[in-house]
């Protein structure tokens, strides 16, 4: 390798490069979190105001809160095993594994919820729609688990894989795996804040 | 350490990784993929959704070519950067497989002359300079469409364009200028000159720097995609439910925008992270150039501001694609939701994009009066303060919409007390500038425009935060001249300060100075005439966003047409002089100011890595007159 390349490629430490790593993600969290912040006040906007008794229309279906918490709970699950990989190497390929797939669980729970909505409206011409403004909003959140759901698994499949291959940079992989841990952590919060939401129809 | 060659960064061999895809990818396999992708979705999402539909013996709905049109725009996107190669590294990374030292300085395009501008390119230099084309490319287009908006209001019952087009035109218009004055500072000078002026060698994340320039780039194919859809003809703020209720061209808004928050939430962690962690030894925070400070306070008040912009069209979105119910009020929706949503990002983005201007010309004037800035503390402040505060006054927006009248007075409160921090930026400007001698260059000539614009533009602004005086300007004229007065009179003329400021760095030339003078008084004149005529007409009465008005309002609406050909020649000259100078302008000094900051301290072309050795910071950029 040249000295040019050297320079450019290996100019910080990894400890560096790590933990300005984690702090991109941190800031793209707080992103995320305003996002999140409008979701929630649309959800209680829209309940607080309940147009025309259109909230949640008398007769209309919804989902119970359990079904949101258990949403929730593989993100927890995720961020404790990812948490508990970092502290031991011995056991970082085993809850990898368990990392992925509770979030693997998880998007398909929340998937399986998107597919079976009990809200839904038909009309005569087959146009369906969406009963009240509860209906609405609980759509867009779980939309919004599903990309956290999917955006997650992407991260733990890599952090499996790269468990498994050797000749990667030890310590910049290690501040790599603290910083997704960052980002499951905000994961879980994000479903505990939803799932406190959506409890209360 | 490294031994850079200092003068050759251009012609040094092309490091060419083996059998890499990397070195296929360009501008070109971008637009084909993405081509391709949105034709595939196009055509996979219409006949799914007729499939759907000859179930139940019904043809598409409105609805249903909704989905059509808005998945075919996000397929475009996407199919644009997998073809320029943005998710190479992600994909490399998951699988275990690391970009390879080569790889990675190919993709910073060393070596590879003008190509590298149509590549996936991590130079923090080449992502600057694609911003500035970008952003001129942007300001030609919405002014076209302003010297056509003003062409029509020339006289009472203009029929220059039709009621349609020109519906649309005042829609495109806004959203059009409002992404480029969003980037106008940040994008070319954040990207290629503040990254040197903190003592980096580049951004924390090159690759998502170039990531969040060619993510906006597919949204500029998207939004003039409207045109051919039938126009916007909500006006840039889109409001529900008439957005939810309009055209095709509505989907071309709702996705430039969802793409635009991307972008600029990527842009804005990049440099936050960029200058909070990569200053150079030695650049305590007392130390980091006003300029850096301003651009970082205007980007991290857009990562949480700009997500809820999104939010609203994700919703808009969804109303008109899944039939949701967020702003049908027969759904248990509420117009006043997006207008809440709207505005809590709406105002604090006037501060993005205005902080990063007034910064620019901030660093300009001690260089010019070779006097330190007045009173570096009270700027911090004036800008963290107008931040705090930005994010408290949205309602004022709102005070005729009749949401929530309880809270219109301390929403007054608020919005009048941001004008302490504003005055704040005069103090500091004109602190400076006080019995100094200034060396009356091009650049300088946009700090003298910049307070006298941007005084009438706060002090009008005074005015509409009045909640009495809102109930009859609002919807006026008026509004119209007051927002151009701040944004185009402080973020666009500190921009093209900064730019008259900067060219000699990053072009290696000196800007055409008559061109320039010439220039800078055709815009400046006719910016005034145009808008103090707009202000006329509004205080008489004249709504905004109408076609056609009465014969009373004849005078004041042929002075601004007057004024916009001004400013629309000042501008065609300023392109010319941007474009004659960069091939055929004097070859610039290293550092023709006499600048103390430290993009000055490097040659052009700025090496690859800006710096041959990483400098250490031991006094403030403004010590002059304290010897050397």
């Amino acid at each position: 390798m040249s000295h040019d390349t050297e320079f450019h490629v290996h100019h910080d430490s990894d400890a560096a490069v790590g933990r300005r790593e984690r702090l991109g993600v941190r800031l793209l969290i707080v992103a995320d979190g305003a996002f999140l912040f409008g979701m929630i006040f649309s959800y209680f906007y829209l309940r607080n105001l309940n147009a025309g008794g259109n909230w949640l229309p008398k007769g209309v279906k919804h989902y119970s809160a359990t079904s949101a918490w258990l949403v929730a709970i593989p993100f927890v699950i995720a961020a404790i095993t990812h948490r508990a990989g970092l502290r031991s190497k011995q056991a970082r390929n085993l809850t990898s594994v368990v990392t992925l797939l509770a979030l693997l669980v998880g998007g398909f729970i929340q998937w399986d919820q998107l597919a079976h909505m009990p809200f839904l409206l038909k009309d005569d011409g087959g146009v369906v729609s969406f009963n009240g403004a509860y209906a609405s909003n609980w759509a867009l959140i779980a939309g919004s688990g599903i990309f956290h759901y999917f955006l997650s698994a992407f991260i733990a499949l890599g952090i499996l894989i790269r468990n498994r291959t050797t000749n990667l940079p030890e310590e910049l992989d290690l501040w790599r795996q603290r910083t997704a841990q960052s980002w499951f952590t905000w994961c879980a919060i994000a479903a505990i804040l939803t799932g406190i939401t959506l409890s209360i129809i | 350490m490294s031994t850079l060659d200092m003068t050759s960064t251009h012609s040094r061999p092309v490091p060419h990784p083996k059998r890499s895809l990397i070195t296929r990818l360009h501008m070109g396999t971008g637009v084909v993929v993405g081509i391709i992708f949105a034709a595939l979705a196009y055509y996979a999402l219409k006949s799914s959704l007729l499939t759907y539909t000859d179930k139940v013996a019904d043809p598409l709905t409105p609805h249903t070519d909704n989905i059509v049109l808005l998945g075919s725009m996000f397929a475009w996107s996407i199919g644009f950067l997998v073809g320029i190669g943005a998710f190479i590294g992600p994909w490399r990374w998951m699988i275990g497989k690391d970009l390879t030292d080569e790889e990675i300085l190919y993709m910073a395009g060393d070596g590879q002359g003008i190509k590298r501008y149509f590549k996936y390119c991590t130079d923090h230099k080449v992502v600057g300079i694609q911003y500035l084309v970008g952003v001129m490319t942007l300001l030609g287009v919405g002014g076209t469409m302003a010297m056509m908006i003003r062409t029509n209001l020339a006289r009472p019952g203009g029929h220059f364009v039709t009621a349609t087009v020109y519906n649309s035109l005042v829609g495109l218009h806004g959203i059009t200028m409002i992404i480029a004055m969003i980037i106008v500072a940040t994008g070319p000078f954040g990207n290629y000159i503040m990254p040197i002026m903190i003592g980096a060698y580049d951004m924390a994340f090159p690759r998502l720097n170039a990531l969040s320039w060619w993510v906006l780039f597919t949204a500029i194919p998207v939004l003039c995609s409207a045109w051919f859809l039938g126009g916007i003809p909500t006006g840039w703020t889109a409001y529900a439910p008439l957005s939810v209720q309009a055209g095709p061209g509505m989907n071309a808004f709702v996705a430039t925008i969802i793409i635009f928050a991307v972008s600029t939430a990527v842009a804005g962690m990049n440099i936050t992270t960029t200058v909070v962690a990569m200053r150079t030894k030695g650049m305590k925070w007392n130390r980091v150039p006003i300029f850096v400070i301003g651009s970082t306070i205007s980007v991290a008040l857009a990562i949480p501001a700009f997500p809820t912009f999104m939010l609203a069209m994700v919703q808009t979105g969804l109303d008109r694609t899944f039939n949701t119910g967020f702003f049908d009020a027969n759904m248990g929706g509420s117009g006043w939701l997006y207008a809440n949503l709207f505005w809590i990002m709406g105002h604090p983005e006037v501060y993005v994009i205005l902080i990063p201007g007034v910064a620019a010309l901030m660093e300009i004037v001690p260089v010019f009066v070779r006097k330190p800035l007045f009173s570096y503390n009270a700027a911090i402040m004036g800008f963290a303060g107008i931040a705090g505060l930005s994010v408290l006054v949205w309602a004022h927006h709102m005070y005729i919409a009749g949401w929530a009248p309880s809270l219109n007075g301390p929403f007054m409160v608020t919005t009048e007390m941001i004008s302490i921090p504003t005055g704040l930026l005069f103090l500091v400007l004109i602190g400076t500038l006080w019995r100094g001698k200034p060396w009356m260059k091009l650049p300088m000539l946009s700090v003298f425009a910049f307070i006298w614009d941007f005084l009438i533009g706060g002090i009008t602004g005074i005015y509409l935060s009045d909640v009495p005086a809102d109930g009859y300007l609002h919807g006026s004229m008026y509004v119209t001249a007051h927002f151009h007065f701040t944004l185009m009179g402080a973020a666009l003329t500190g921009a093209i300060g900064g730019l008259a400021y900067w060219y000699p760095k990053m072009t290696g030339r000196m800007l055409n100075e008559r061109a320039g003078y010439i220039s800078f008084w055709f815009v400046q004149i006719g910016f005034n005439v145009l808008f103090l005529g707009m202000f006329m007409a509004g205080a008489e009465g004249q709504p905004r966003r109408v076609m056609d008005y009465a014969a009373v309002f004849a005078h004041s609406n042929m002075i601004s047409t007057i004024g916009a050909y001004g400013v629309g020649i000042g501008m065609i000259i300023l392109l010319w002089a941007v474009i004659h100078s960069w091939t055929k302008g004097t070859i610039a000094p290293m550092n023709p100011w006499g600048a103390k900051t430290l993009e000055w301290t490097v040659p052009y072309p700025v090496p690859l890595t800006n710096f041959d050795e990483l400098p250490v910071i031991t006094s403030d950029p403004y010590g002059y007159g304290k010897g050397k």
